[in-house]
């Protein structure tokens, strides 16, 4: 077809050519050709031979000098737009190749997701020391301040000042290791207590997290463990301040309202003294078989009371002006606790399988 | 401390017997019920039967037949038991019954003759103690065949454990606690009536009292001391109810005479010891000081050598007790006493106390000594063990004499409306006065907003105004009181710089896949051989216990090193497969001289790495190294801003050519080693195994990261490859690199060490790009090239060979 209009052409012989026909006949030949257009390569092939110099779109439009002057403006429309379609389907059709084509190259590079993370996985904290952390921000929280002090200490300030006496019976209730050069591995932290008076005074308020030593050893007993001391002078101190301290602080350890209780108790550094008990988280209180609280329904959480007038002498502190309460708290009873943990012999052993082996494939 | 809740029943009036609500009471007050028990809880179905008539087995001379009584007819019982006479009650249980191991007994032929169950010994009843001899626990001839044995013996009872604290002394008795239960609950008590035959202190009539020469209190720590004459005295077995009840309470039934002073010591509280009167000395007592060496044998037959410390009773200068503690073996009863002095006397808590811990003899005499004793008690216990000795027929008792040094003062303490409120919230006087003269205060001032009261003598644990405000506070009950928090009104809380540094390494830490560790303070001294710490250096420097759990536990760590090796090797021991990464923060303890208490104590950051047994990983790159570490402990400091520089240096326990000195502003601050190879196979650790450790001083200190600026213009870069020794460290070549280079090199940056093949013998090539870069302008090439010439050139001169 193309060639008879040019031939014709050449004898100079004016044509009538049925524009309409032409373009209908070069889209359905253009859209034949694009739809077995395999890549780029194909595209460029169609596109030279519909759009290029020498294309069939080019002579037609060459061609429409020969036709009828009045049929020339529509069939220059004809033809444009036809151009424009064509362009705009190879257009369409390269973009599609290309996504058919990253398409096909990312089904190629599929992986197992499954298979193991590369590097290092995160290593894990030891319960004992997370809880420490927690509890403090607790009770910093409630404007305590951390205080800490040697773990090994003088007798001085293990039992001395703290109103135990040389052969008071009270130290029966804690088994002490002693060292060679005479001194203790202190066997709670109560005696930052005392060096905290004497260096910031009164009004104090702090806490202190640390280990502690006693030398016992058997299944619910370490001779190393963790306590955390808190203590706080003012004036007007009661009971019921102590009181709500440690029920916030047990609420939000626990993350939920407990029940709690308090029995009276007996420190020599306190007066009066009491212990705390909470619900037992395991079972509250309503399995007997209960392992966690063996059945009472309760759990120990901390020995507490009002300092002792003879401590906060020890302290340079006037017990006529202030006064205050102070309790102690085992830091891996609690972690047990939180963490459903039922032996404590475990936790200083280093022991990657009760560290990390809960978390490993 | 035991009690029988049978005990306690005969001496409180309870409005409601109601065992639950006591024990909650007692808990709530202070004295915590940590167990109740039925005693031997299987046994039953055992009766008494009387022996009718004894016979040999005719076909077994080991044996005997005896024929029993039951109550409902006759019974046949084999026997190889020797100790039973014709109308004996014993305990019997027949087919059917069950003894105190739970075996159910049944009839079973002994060489043809069927025995119908079995006569049980005290074994067998599940109270081994109460035995008096060998063989059949023989009851009173007064039993009737045919009864329940367990109401016989005592056993439908409770024993309650309740934890005495140690303030509360008083307690340690049945009567101690018999009053505190009807203080608590609110009930009465039934008066303790000493017999009045005994207990006074008459003229002396008995030629015992006329033979006694006297008692002398020479040195401090006794403040009464009074001793009861008996004579008469007919040494046997107490009746078999009061053995159950001693042996229930945990105490050894012995003889009659012991065990009416032991039961009277659970009752009232007040020790007593018993002398054979005629095996003193001299008939005289004397309580002093011990001489420095003199010696004592104590009556579990052990010798004890006594120091001045020690109070003990003389008789004719020989010591016959050591006071409170135990009494001697050479003036024991036995069973050819005939006379008897009972010792009932208040010694001093504190020499008591030195005495027993020195020795070890934590007596029952001894611990309710170290508690206090109630001196009202020393006549009213003489005279409660004559009772006994008198119902048993076990003695004659004849009078008593007691001797007192100084007297006891009344103390008086006061309560006030202020205080009451101040520390319990509580205005009600009236409430405070009513639980207080329960608990056997009395009110010697009555006053609208204060009270005076006469503290009782057996509470010497009550003397300011706090002790009565907490017996008001536990009586009344502390969940009664409202719960408040205190304002914060003066500072912010603060959980401070330490453990906010502690906790981003935790996270650091754990982050770069290190698990975190805690290991025991103390170690093992084989530790420090195993590591290769000579005698002479700080890390044998240790602060040693001189009383250690064990010798694996018996020296302070002065490096987290041992533990966390350890704890390393463990691992692997108990098949741990996985690579290792585990870090710990804790302290290491030193002794150094000028400190406080002349112990250093550090708070370090160590850790361990080692690749596992198995390391095969999916994922090959995976490798754990020198310089792998090397990159976690910068992380740690970095985030500190803490800039550190590690140079090579030499750990005991270091591999030599592998550990390195880590510096912080030309201080070392800890370090980084590959362990010896020799050490770690002993130990048999995976290679390789890295340490390190540091000191979290810096740490804590150190203001933080700091930031940098944007960059205005671009950059140009140019390599520089430089051949040195192999020797030479590469970060002193790259600090030359640095000073020598121009003003506008930002970064020098190594990238590439070569050494072997192309390079002459014990050469290696270091490689690094230099970033240069000027804060006010666009550098052109020329410009840089001229610079980077010049460095060249420098270095050169220096004596670098570049490549
Ligand atoms: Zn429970």
């Amino acid at each position: 077809m193309n060639d008879k209009v040019i031939s014709r052409e050449k004898w100079g012989v004016a044509v009538v050519i049925d524009i309409e026909r032409k373009t209908a006949e070069i889209k359905d030949l253009f859209f034949t050709e694009l739809k077995k257009a395999k890549g780029p390569e194909d595209l460029e092939e169609i596109r030279v031979r519909f759009l290029g110099k020498k294309g069939n779109i080019t002579s037609l439009l060459k061609s429409i000098k020969n036709i009828d002057p009045s049929e020339r403006p529509k069939a220059g429309q004809l033809l444009n737009q036809l151009k424009e379609e064509i362009e705009l389907a190879i257009r369409q059709k390269r973009e599609a190749l290309l996504e058919a084509f990253y398409q096909k190259e990312e089904e190629e590079d599929a992986i197992d997701v499954t298979l193991p993370p590369r590097g290092r996985k995160w290593g894990g904290f030891h319960p004992v020391a997370q809880v420490m952390e927690e509890v403090v921000e607790i009770f910093a929280s409630m404007g305590f301040t951390v205080a800490y002090g040697p773990e090994i200490e003088n007798d001085f300030y293990n039992f001395e000042a703290l109103n135990i006496p040389p052969h008071h019976p009270a130290r029966d209730m804690q088994d002490t290791f002693y060292t060679t050069n005479g001194l203790l591995l202190r066997t709670h932290t109560s005696p930052v207590e005392v060096r905290a008076m004497r260096q910031m005074g009164a009004p104090l308020r702090i806490v202190v997290p640390g280990k502690v030593y006693r030398r016992d050893n058997d299944p619910t007993h370490s001779p190393m463990f963790h306590q955390l001391e808190g203590l706080l002078i003012d004036e007007d101190i009661s009971v019921a301040d102590l009181k709500g301290c440690m029920e916030a602080f047990a609420n939000i350890i626990f993350e939920r309202s407990l029940k709690v209780r308090y029995r009276a108790s007996y420190f020599p550094f306190t007066e009066p003294s009491l212990e705390m008990d909470v619900e037992c988280v395991a079972c509250s209180g309503k399995n007997p078989e209960c392992r966690i609280c063996k059945g009472t329904g309760w759990l120990e959480i901390a020995g507490m009371g009002m300092t002792h007038p003879n401590v906060l002498r020890a302290g340079g502190i006037d017990p006529q002006k202030y006064n205050g309460f102070a309790w102690g708290m085992g830091l891996d009873r609690i972690a047990m606790l939180k963490y459903g943990l039922d032996d404590l012999r475990v936790f200083f052993e280093g022991d990657l399988a009760f560290l990390i082996g809960g978390r490993q494939e | 401390m035991k009690i029988c809740w049978s005990w306690l029943k005969e001496e409180v009036n309870f409005k409601i017997d109601n065992m639950e609500h006591v024990v909650e009471r007692l808990t709530e007050t202070g004295s915590e019920v940590e167990s109740i028990e039925k005693p031997v809880p299987l046994l039953k179905g055992v009766v008494t039967a009387k022996v009718k008539s004894i016979k040999g087995h005719p076909d077994n001379p080991n044996l005997l037949v005896v024929k029993l009584d039951t109550g409902k007819g006759e019974a046949t019982c084999v026997t190889a038991a020797k100790n039973l006479r014709a109308e004996d009650v014993v305990p019997y249980a027949p087919p059917g019954a069950t003894v105190a191991d739970g075996t159910v007994m049944a009839a079973r032929e002994f060489d043809g003759i069927v025995s119908e169950g079995m006569m049980l010994s005290a074994d067998e009843i599940g109270l081994p103690d109460i035995a008096d001899e060998f063989g059949i626990l023989r009851l009173s001839e007064s039993e009737k065949p045919g009864k329940d044995i367990r109401p016989i013996l005592g056993l439908d009872d409770y024993v309650l454990d309740i934890s005495i604290t140690p303030n509360r002394g008083d307690l340690l008795s049945v009567r101690g606690l018999a009053q505190e239960v009807a203080a608590i609950l609110d009930v009465s008590i039934n008066e303790l009536r000493p017999n009045k035959g005994f207990s006074d202190s008459g003229p002396s009539t008995s030629d015992m009292e006329k033979e006694f020469k006297g008692i002398t209190l020479q040195d401090e720590g006794c403040s009464l001391y009074a001793l009861g004459f008996a004579d008469n005295v007919k040494i046997g077995p107490s009746p078999v109810k009061e053995r159950v009840r001693l042996s229930l309470l945990g105490m050894r039934p012995i003889n009659n005479i012991v065990d009416a002073t032991n039961l009277v010591m659970l009752y009232l509280g007040q020790p007593l010891h018993a002398f054979d009167y005629d095996l003193l000395p001299e008939k005289e007592i004397t309580v002093r000081s011990a001489r420095e060496g003199e010696k004592i044998v104590t009556l579990d037959g052990k010798e004890r050598s006594l120091i001045p410390d020690d109070l003990v009773i003389a008789s004719g200068g020989i010591p016959v007790a050591l006071a409170g503690v135990m009494g001697g073996e050479n003036t024991e009863i036995n069973d050819s006493t005939k006379r008897i002095a009972l010792e009932s006397a208040n010694f001093d808590s504190v020499r008591v106390s030195k005495t027993y811990r020195r020795l070890g003899l934590p007596s029952e005499a001894a611990y309710r000594f170290a508690r206090k004793v109630d001196p009202a008690k020393v006549t009213i216990a003489l005279s409660k063990t004559f009772e006994y000795l008198v119902k048993w027929k076990a003695a004659r008792p004849l009078g008593q004499v007691m001797e007192r040094s100084g007297e006891e003062q009344p103390r008086y303490v006061e309560l006030t409306r202020k205080n009451l409120k101040k520390v319990l919230l509580l205005e009600d006087m009236d409430l405070a006065s009513t639980i207080l003269r329960r608990l056997g205060f009395i009110e010697t001032t009555k006053e609208e907003d204060r009270r005076v009261f006469q503290v009782p003598s057996f509470r010497a644990d009550v003397s300011i105004e706090e002790d009565l405000i907490e017996e008001v506070g536990r009586v009344w009950g502390y969940d009664k009181m409202e719960s408040r928090l205190p304002a914060v009104t003066r500072k912010p809380g603060d959980i401070t710089k330490r453990m906010r540094t502690e906790r981003q390494l935790r996270n650091i830490a754990m982050g770069r896949g290190y698990a975190e560790a805690i290991t025991y303070s103390f170690i093992s001294p084989d530790l420090l051989k195993t590591l290769r710490i000579p005698e002479d250096s700080p890390l044998a420097n240790c602060v040693t216990l001189s009383n250690p759990l064990s010798k694996e536990q018996s020296i302070m760590r002065t490096s987290l090193a041992f533990g966390l090796l350890k704890a390393a090797a463990a691992n692997i021991r108990n098949g741990w497969r996985s690579p290792i990464r585990m870090f710990e923060i804790g302290k290491v303890f030193s002794l150094e001289d000028g400190t406080e208490l002349g112990v250093k104590e550090n708070l370090h950051i160590g850790g361990i790495v080692c690749l596992g047994k198995d390391s095969r990983f999916v994922w090959k790159e995976q490798v754990d190294d020198f310089f792998s570490v090397k990159a976690d402990i910068m992380a740690l400091t970095e985030a500190k801003g803490v800039l550190l520089e590690f140079v090579k240096g030499e750990y005991p326990f270091g591999h030599k050519g592998q550990s390195a000195h880590i510096l912080n502003n030309g201080k070392v601050i800890g370090y980084l080693c590959r362990l010896k190879p020799k050490i770690a196979e002993e130990l048999s650790l995976p290679q390789p195994v890295l340490l390190f450790e540091l000191d979290l001083e810096v740490l804590e200190r150190s203001k933080g990261v700091s930031f940098g600026k944007t960059n205005k213009y671009p950059a140009v870069y140019r390599d520089i490859s430089i051949l040195i020794d192999k020797g030479m460290p590469v970060e002193k070549v790259k600090v030359d690199v640095k000073d020598l280079a121009s003003q506008y090199v930002r970064s020098v940056r190594l990238f590439d060490v070569y050494e072997g093949k192309g390079l002459p013998e014990g050469k290696r090539s270091v490689a690094f790009t230099l970033e240069y870069r000027s804060e006010e302008v666009t550098l052109r090439d020329e410009e840089v090239d001229k610079a980077h010439m010049g460095l060249r050139e420098a270095l050169q001169q220096k004596g670098y060979v570049l490549r």
